[in-house]
């Protein structure tokens, strides 16, 4: 190798040559390794927590409250299941889940009443909650849902933050059977506790939406095809969401038209909110506030036979009147 | 000749021989199990975009990682040795043009331009990063596959000619010719993967040296040096591609190529501005969202882009896909197209099923065999046809028109589609219906029906329709396995 012509090169450009080259490769090989198959190529979908809170011994199952204002009623109704300490902790974190579908006036009984909303925002910034979240994906254009429904101003007023219904996250969920590969806002999922608020209204296919039927509202794009087996479908979702509490606003009710409504002539003003912790009940209780017999719904049959709760109103406590 | 460059021209037969043989095994349909995607496999150039743009190495790529490693050691013999689309320019080049020794030193003088390349590389690395891969359109691999598969292959006798593969086809014979001009002008002055090798190459342990005192300063090392990397003067080993016809034509013995071989007194990086680099890097990260919005970006589903069985769900497929077209090869009925306008502009040239072309054959799985990257999933046929029990592998859904079909709206009897439906039960049915035709005759008439459920979108009914131009059952995306989104059916009960 002693070629006269080719005197080697200097000891210390061969250690600065090899060690630059090896530290090449070391990173081409770091590289490589790194990112080796570090995501799958589809990701699973998030976990859906179990929101619910055990209930004591001898606290009834739901409470239903009546003649006062909304605000009123939501008090007695959840101050009659042990008070809302017993559910929310503080310095969480709450996501109330109203029904805001629809461009809407209070009076015209499509969404939840703003006070009910606001009632409970309250009631839980009380508790010591971090935070209050009020979210719905509207049927309508979500900022004229919120505006005219009241819930922006009344939530707002009341401390909670509103989220914009156009700018929510969407993520895959591990959700089965009908709903599965669709997506659900992503604030719910991280959310401590969930209080799902819906308004009773009339539905031209499930026949009443309540409680269960609200879910559709924390979908994303696709649950429109959730409507070929309703019943199925809303005890399905009653399974994978099962929120700390139910409240039903039936200040107003929609009897017909449901569930935009529109006109004065469907409304019914029954002046009642009940709160409760089995979600089958909560809807059994407000299938009767429109003068529906929950034994021939549907659903509730779906829910009950999954054993997600026990449709039979009888076990609501009534409070009466203030 | 000597020994090393007739070895050298032994690797490169050897090379590009491999490269045409498994395309055409691969278009042929032949059965054994090659494995086709072998030399994509290698490309650094794609598992570098692959990994920027989806955030993770498919195994399948992982191997490209030794290739730059041995770019360390040798520099960018893959350039000189291995690559097809250099041994096609190069054959090119001695074919096209007989140049006098004049003209050859003029032409392998090294040009500050040949730095494009390495700002395209930047750019493509900025667009991937920012999400959208597009190497796959200047990628040599790719490049070449393309231009023969897609567009020169179809114009064989028998073949068929492929929508947008004119384009692929001007692009390679484009390459090609420029080497006429300046030998290897696509390696020089454009090629991004020779651009990554560069950067690699700059490194190489082994590299040209030349020993100064013996050195007459003839210039016969330029003659025929493929690279432009100038030997005798300040060699740039990121510009070589050891193609070592230098050596070659030394009459003094002055050139060699050695293990640690001195460098040349300028370190000999690529020639490049910092400020260029930098602005092409962004602009490559810029141009991401504009493709994806001219697109009409990836969110919403499209009827006619039905991909092939297998493929990832849209964003995670347009994050692997490189456009090597081995799919549309290896897809035995030329249902799989590079699509033009169906999967917008960054998708263009991506695999799409064009059911009136062919339709996707039942428990055929070849495409997801080819595939280099894992944009198309290989999927068992058990799994494909769901025949282990679970779902089969839905591409879409047909629908029939009611309008054009023969025994829906003419009175003419006709049951093609629902005997081309290779679903267990069928997902076309057959409705038997009496109906008074002209004249008071009864027409006894089967009327095809699809049942969605059952549909898998394999196009097969569409292909074989009767009805001309446009057929008179269409198959589109809804229902695709891929996209939970794109669907109009509820799933079973949980």
């Amino acid at each position: 190798m002693s070629d006269p012509r080719r005197p080697p090169i200097t000891r210390r450009e061969a250690v600065v040559r090899l060690s630059s080259a090896t530290l090449a490769a070391a990173a081409v090989g770091a590289g490589t390794l790194g990112f080796l198959d570090r995501r799958v190529a589809v990701a699973a979908g998030a976990e859906i927590r179990d929101w619910r809170v055990a209930p004591p011994p001898g606290t009834p199952p739901a409470a239903a409250a009546r003649g006062g204002t909304p605000s009123e009623n939501v008090r007695r109704a959840v101050a009659a299941l042990g008070g809302i300490e017993r559910f929310v902790r503080p310095g969480e974190t709450v996501l109330l889940k109203p029904n805001v579908g629809w461009d809407r006036l209070p009076e015209q009984a499509a969404n939840t009443d703003p006070q009910v909303v606001a009632e409970l925002v309250r009631l839980c910034k009380g508790a010591g909650a971090k935070r209050v979240l009020v979210a719905d994906i509207s049927c309508n254009d979500p900022a004229r849902c919120f505006s005219r429904s009241g819930v922006l101003a009344a939530a707002g007023e009341a401390g909670a933050e509103v989220l914009d219904a156009r700018k929510l996250p969407l993520v895959a969920a591990n959700l089965t059977g009908a709903a599965s590969g669709l997506e659900v806002i992503a604030p719910l999922l991280a959310a401590d506790k969930v209080i799902n608020v819906p308004v009773a209204k009339h539905h031209s296919l499930s026949r009443v939406t309540l409680g269960m039927k609200n879910w559709f509202g924390v979908l994303g794009r696709g649950r429109n095809r959730l409507h070929q087996d309703i019943d199925r479908c809303i005890a399905e979702l009653g399974a994978t969401f099962r929120p700390t509490l139910t409240v039903i606003d039936a200040t107003r009710v929609l009897l017909d038209n449901g569930p935009q409504g529109g006109s004065l002539d469907d409304v019914k003003a029954v002046g009642a909110v009940l709160a409760g912790t089995d979600p089958v009940l909560c809807d059994a209780w407000g299938a009767i506030q429109l003068g529906v017999d929950p034994r021939s719904l549907g659903f509730v049959a779906e829910a009950e036979k999954r054993g997600l709760g026990r449709g039979d109103p009888r076990l609501v406590k009534e409070l009466g009147k203030a | 000749m000597s020994a090393t460059r007739l070895t050298r021209i032994l690797w490169q037969v050897v090379f590009l021989g491999l490269f045409l043989w498994l395309l055409w095994r691969l278009a042929e349909g032949d059965p054994r199990d090659y494995p086709y995607p072998l030399l994509h496999q290698l490309d650094p150039l794609s598992a570098a975009g692959v990994a920027a743009a989806a955030g993770t190495l498919p195994r399948a790529l992982a191997w490209a990682g030794l290739l730059l490693v041995l770019t360390l050691v040798f520099g960018r013999f893959f350039c000189g040795w291995i690559c097809p689309l250099g041994t096609l320019q190069q054959l090119a080049s001695f074919l096209l043009s007989p140049r006098s020794r004049r003209e050859s030193l003029q032409v392998n003088r090294w040009r500050p331009w040949y730095a494009i390349k390495t700002y395209l590389l930047a750019g493509l690395l900025g667009a991937a990063l920012a999400g959208t891969l597009q190497t796959g359109l200047l990628d040599p691999l790719s490049l070449a596959a393309r231009g023969l598969g897609a567009g020169l292959w179809p114009l064989l006798p028998g073949g068929r000619a492929v929508p947008g593969g004119w384009l692929a086809a001007a692009l390679l014979l484009a390459v090609l010719l420029a080497s006429r001009f300046i030998p290897r002008l696509f390696c020089r002055a454009f090629c991004p993967l020779g651009a990554l090798l560069g950067v690699f190459g700059r490194f190489a342990l082994f590299r040209i040296e030349r020993g100064g005192s013996s050195c007459s300063d003839c210039q016969l090392c330029r003659f025929a040096c493929q690279g432009a990397d100038e030997p005798l003067g300040d060699h740039r080993p990121a510009e070589c591609h050891v193609c070592l016809n230098c050596l070659d034509q030394c009459p003094e013995g002055a050139l060699a190529y050695r293990f640690l071989g001195r460098a040349s007194p300028d370190p000999a990086r690529p020639d490049l501005s910092r400020r260029y680099l930098v602005g092409s890097f962004l602009g490559g990260l810029l141009s991401a969202p504009l493709l994806r919005a001219a697109g009409g970006g990836r969110g919403t589903a499209r009827a006619e882009l039905i991909r092939p069985p297998g493929a990832l769900p849209e964003s995670r497929f347009l994050d692997r896909c490189v456009k090597c077209s081995l799919c549309q090869q290896a897809c035995p009925t030329g249902a799989i197209q590079p699509a033009v306008a169906q999967a917008g502009v960054e998708g263009f040239w991506t695999p799409v099923v064009v059911p009136r072309r062919g339709g996707c054959e039942f428990a055929c799985t070849r495409c997801g065999e080819a595939c280099p990257t894992g944009a198309i999933a290989a999927l068992a046929p058990v799994r494909k046809t769901g025949y282990d029990g679970r779902p089969p592998v839905r591409i879409g859904t047909a629908f029939v028109d009611r309008g054009r079909c023969l025994p829906w709206s003419m009175g003419v009897p006709c049951i093609v589609c629902e005997e081309m439906c290779p679903t267990d039960p069928k997902a076309i049915w057959l409705d038997r219906v009496e109906e008074p035709g002209r004249e008071g005759r009864v027409a006894r008439l089967q009327r095809p029906r699809v049942e969605p459920a059952r549909c898998v979108g394999c196009g097969l009914c569409e292909n074989r329709c009767p009805v001309g131009e446009e057929a008179a059952i269409r198959v589109t995306s809804v229902g695709e396995t891929r996209d939970p989104l794109n669907r109009m059916l509820l799933g079973p009960p949980a």
